[in-house]
């Protein structure tokens, strides 16, 4: 804003550029991958038994949370999902500082980890709509939180040198 | 117009950021904790008066063990296929096995299936009233609980029903037959139907002496606080028999279907 009103001023530099306005879809990342991470983290926890019961205003999270399908590799789905929440949300804490914003590797990672969350997430959903055949509204939830993060990551391709 | 402090512009474009990210973080993780059952300081388990009279009680048959006298009397509204009643029968109600068996407390069951959610919650429901009719409902809960993640997701768990009932001692034959009818239904819809009463809302509920836990008793110590202050006030004489009806409605002795 003052860049502009400002005509003398002269133009700023990439870094200055990003410490006056960090990267607003980073922080969107950031913010969506700390849901995410919470979701997660409840899922989970009811997993290994440290909740009693599940909360769950819609559809039937207990249905789709016992069922065969909610271990991966040996580790419950949602331990899978707190994985890579936590991961994102690091590199997109890291994405939003003006050392990192630029960087290649951050904006690659971003993309990649969530691409690859998209497609279990589509997965999953397919398993809750036409295996399960029942819904669990927090995975559902989690599926648009991976889905939006994916497409917020694609601006930092672009941007990334 | 000379430009802003650098120093200023540096800290502040992220700040807000970090604390809306610092709000988000500390109101979820206090939620999750919450969800855990009040772990940590938080008293474990409380107890919440709630109205139950007599007459509900008596109407309807709720499945027992432990003495008919016993002073502390345990409710459980649960339902075959619930997770969270597997995990307490397997978990929660044998650290109290000793007080039943001492005459301290008498444990009744009461059906509440999750219809709704829970496709085989009715039959497993009747199954168990099934097995009550030979008197062999506990030993019979415990294995289908035991077996819970092998019939909960099948489209017709009726042979592995009649199956668990065979492996836990029952007469096959007479179990199958009644099975396979629709009997008990009544009796299950209708445990159900007080519980909705009673507010249950999900499962496992429970109720001590008529005042419902707020919170699932998870350890031992939890389970000994209850009893200890269901006995503090009432004296043996307080325990009545199921025929018996008290007229105010704590330490009702609910109704029971089963030789005691």
């Amino acid at each position: 804003m003052d860049a502009a009103l400002d005509g003398t001023r002269d133009e700023p530099t990439g870094a200055e550029e990003l410490e006056a306005s960090p990267p607003l879809s980073r922080m969107a990342i950031a913010l969506l991958a700390l849901a995410g991470l919470l979701i997660s983290s409840y899922l989970t926890m009811y997993k290994v038994g440290l909740l009693g019961a599940i909360q769950c205003s819609i559809g039937s999270c207990e249905k789709v949370q016992t069922s065969r399908w909610s271990y991966f590799l040996g580790l419950p789905v949602s331990a899978w999902g707190l994985g890579a929440y936590v991961t994102i949300l690091t590199l997109a804490m890291l994405g939003v500082q003006p050392r990192f914003a630029r960087e290649r590797w951050v904006a690659l990672a971003l993309f990649g980890l969530s691409a690859v969350g998209v497609a279990f997430s589509a997965y999953l959903t397919y398993l809750e709509a036409f295996v399960i055949h029942a819904w669990c509204q927090w995975c559902v939830i989690s599926a648009i939180l991976i889905t939006l993060i994916f497409l917020l990551s694609l601006p930092g391709l672009r941007q990334a040198r | 117009m000379p430009r802003p402090a650098p120093k200023k512009s540096r800290r502040n474009p992220l700040l807000p950021f970090y604390v809306i990210l610092g709000v988000v973080a500390a109101g979820g993780a206090f939620m999750l904790f919450r969800q855990m059952g009040g772990g940590g300081a938080a008293a474990a388990t409380t107890l919440q008066p709630v109205v139950m009279t007599p007459e509900q009680l008596q109407r309807v048959p709720g499945i027992s063990k432990g003495q008919p006298a016993a002073p502390v009397v345990f409710m459980e509204f649960a339902d075959f296929q619930c997770p969270a009643c597997g995990q307490f029968a397997r978990f929660s109600e044998p650290l109290i096995q000793d007080y039943i068996d001492n005459g301290t407390v008498r444990f009744v069951w009461y059906d509440y299936p999750l219809v709704e959610i829970h496709a085989n919650a009715m039959l497993a429901a009747r199954a168990g009233r099934c097995a009550n009719e030979q008197n062999q409902f506990w030993p019979y809960h415990d294995y289908v609980f035991g077996q819970q993640g092998q019939w909960s997701e099948k489209s017709n768990p009726v042979n592995d029903f009649v199956d668990y009932a065979q492996q836990a001692g029952l007469d096959r034959d007479a179990f199958a037959q009644c099975l396979r009818s629709t009997r008990f239904q009544k009796e299950v819809s209708e445990s159900r139907e007080l519980g909705s009463t009673l507010g249950v809302s999900g499962t496992p509920t429970l109720f001590v002496n008529g005042k419902r836990v707020q919170d699932t008793p998870a350890t031992r110590a939890d389970w000994e606080q209850i009893i200890r202050e269901e006995t503090r006030g009432a004296a043996p004489a307080a325990g009545t028999a199921p025929a018996a009806t008290p007229p105010a409605a704590p330490a009702v002795a609910p109704a029971d279907s089963a030789a005691g």
